[in-house]
């Protein structure tokens, strides 16, 4: 079978439409990281539990099935908030093992409910315009994916917007780089890193719903694999870097799909994780990570 | 005004001060004197309810903060400026300044404009800046922006630890000339300094610290400045 160039491109716009979520949450693990310097291992399993309550919340009440696009990111922020509570805020903050630990527990803790609550079998998720395609010359573009990349930006820049233009981002910027100083102007530090823990798990749900509404179901076999996806996009963005995350994201997802066409399903996680290696051998900062300093 | 009675702030096991008591009164300048490694920054962190202490009290106004939060001792009329600056590196100066208002920001915008519009009368130099990134700053204007932005409480009470560490003469003379007349503008001032000569220029009252433990107080004119710097340097047993 031979690859055209005209598969290679449709692989790429795939991929860089289904890398809007990796984008989110990557960004969720890079805002929570400048924060507080910490791994949030569960957030990626709050994204899915969450689009897991949103789906079930349409699927209980009859509610229009595009609301779970709401509620399931309304329910992650909620559990970003219990991961905070459980596994960051009580835990002494000179040990970095103690969090990083506690949150791994708790990634497996909201895998196994939601192993127990769906014994364990896929769900099917609504999809949004997934009856709708485009076409532009000799290349097409799912409307369902066109849906997750249009939510995804508008997300972002809401994102973008409560960071640098309102009283919540200021703290939130001023807590990750001069904790002390934070403390001394008045902003209360616990406070700020729990509303940064809601507001990436909104993030997470959002692209939880997303990821599931694209590959039209939602299993929690996708709670390790999107943990390792975000990190990877973290990693290669740059730790602590918002445009990094953005940038790695689409990256990850467009070369995923590539090699998704190249070398087939089974073989194309072994590519990414390459790449991986490539950029922490060869740029460890990532593509925008500073050098790490703290003062 | 500030009242510290018997102050202990250990870090683990280590007490870092061993009972510390001291008061600065309403409208003076008290300096707080001590070689490195005696207390001085703890007691500013303890004051400022940064760290906890294990015993003690702190009280402004007859007001008991300790133990609180450093958002609590800033609303209670405290202000810190922090060893190092501390300044947000990664922020224009006008957002440093913004965050330095952060507790009336949304109720007080008038307000807050008011006193960025004085920060910059005061500091000129920073409204040059204002765009720019604080971390891209002189020390020197690191350090102006660091009490601007304390000021912009609008506190009863500045602490300020070792405003001039490492700057050079002309920004520390422009330093003390801040604090004279920040003072002179009703504001009480608690100094650390290593600088005992300046600082014993503008103190009304000062404090001896060595090893976590007040080991002298006074007025600067009851003794003389060899015998201050003999005491407060090279301990006060040799004079």
């Amino acid at each position: 079978m031979g690859i055209d160039f005209i598969d290679v491109a449709q692989a790429i716009i795939d991929g860089l439409l289904f890398g809007s979520t990796y984008a989110l949450i990557g960004l969720g693990f890079t805002l929570i990281f400048g924060a507080m310097h910490k791994l949030n291992m569960a957030y990626a399993a709050s994204a899915i539990a969450g689009a897991y309550v949103g789906l079930a919340a349409i699927a209980l009440s009859g509610l229009p099935p595009v609301l779970a696009f709401f509620l399931g990111p309304v329910a992650s922020g909620v559990i970003g908030l219990a991961v905070y509570i459980t596994c960051f805020r009580y835990m002494p903050a000179s040990n970095m093992l103690a969090p990083l630990m506690a949150s791994i527990g708790a990634l497996f803790f909201i895998d196994e409910i939601i192993i127990h609550a769906t014994a364990g079998s896929p769900l099917a998720f609504p999809a949004v315009m997934d009856d709708v395609y485009f076409e532009l010359g000799e290349y097409g573009f799912r409307g369902d994916l066109i849906f997750v990349l249009v939510t995804s930006l508008v997300a972002m820049l809401v994102l973008l917007y409560v960071l640098f233009g309102t009283r919540l981002g200021l703290a939130t910027r001023a807590v990750s780089q001069q904790v002390v100083a934070a403390e001394l102007c008045g902003i209360a530090s616990h406070r700020t890193n729990a509303t940064t823990f809601v507001l990436t798990g909104v993030l997470g749900g959002l692209a939880g719903c997303m990821a599931a509404a694209a590959v039209g179901v939602i299993s929690p076999l996708l709670t390790v694999p999107i943990t390792v996806k975000g990190l990877i996009v973290t990693v290669i963005g740059g730790l602590g870097s918002i445009p990094g995350a953005i940038i790695a994201g689409f990256a990850v997802g467009g070369f995923e799909n590539l090699f998704l066409l190249v070398f087939g399903v089974n073989q194309r996680d072994i590519y990414v994780f390459l790449l991986l290696f490539v950029f922490l051998v060869f740029r460890p900062n990532g593509l925008l990570g500073k050098a790490i300093k703290r003062d | 005004m500030l009242e510290v009675r018997d102050l202990v702030t250990a870090y683990g096991t280590i007490e870092a001060l061993k009972g510390v008591t001291l008061s600065a009164k309403q409208g003076e300048i008290t300096c707080i004197l001590g070689p490195n490694g005696a207390g001085k920054t703890t007691l500013m962190y303890s004051i400022a309810c940064i760290l906890k202490p294990v015993s003690g009290s702190v009280k402004v106004n007859d007001t008991e903060i300790t133990g609180t939060s450093a958002p609590h001792a800033l609303r209670c009329g405290i202000a810190l400026v922090p060893e190092n600056r501390l300044v947000f590196h990664s922020m224009s100066v006008e957002e440093n300044l913004m965050a330095g208002a952060y507790t009336r920001l949304s109720s007080d915008r008038a307000g807050v404009q008011a006193d960025i519009d004085n920060a910059y009368a005061r500091f000129p130099s920073l409204k040059d800046r204002r765009a720019q990134i604080a971390g891209t700053l002189s020390g020197g204007e690191q350090q102006m922006l660091a009490v601007a932005r304390a000021m912009m409480s609008r506190p009863k009470i500045l602490m300020m630890d070792e405003p001039s560490l490492g700057l050079a003469p002309l920004i520390v003379a422009e330093i003390f000339s801040i604090i004279r007349q920040l003072n002179d503008e009703g504001v009480s001032i608690v100094l650390v300094e290593q600088n005992a000569h300046k600082a014993l220029q503008i103190a009304n009252r000062f404090y001896l610290l060595d090893q976590g433990r007040v080991t002298f107080s006074g007025t600067p004119g009851e003794i003389g400045e060899d015998d201050f710097i003999q005491r407060a340097y090279l301990g006060s047993k040799v004079a």
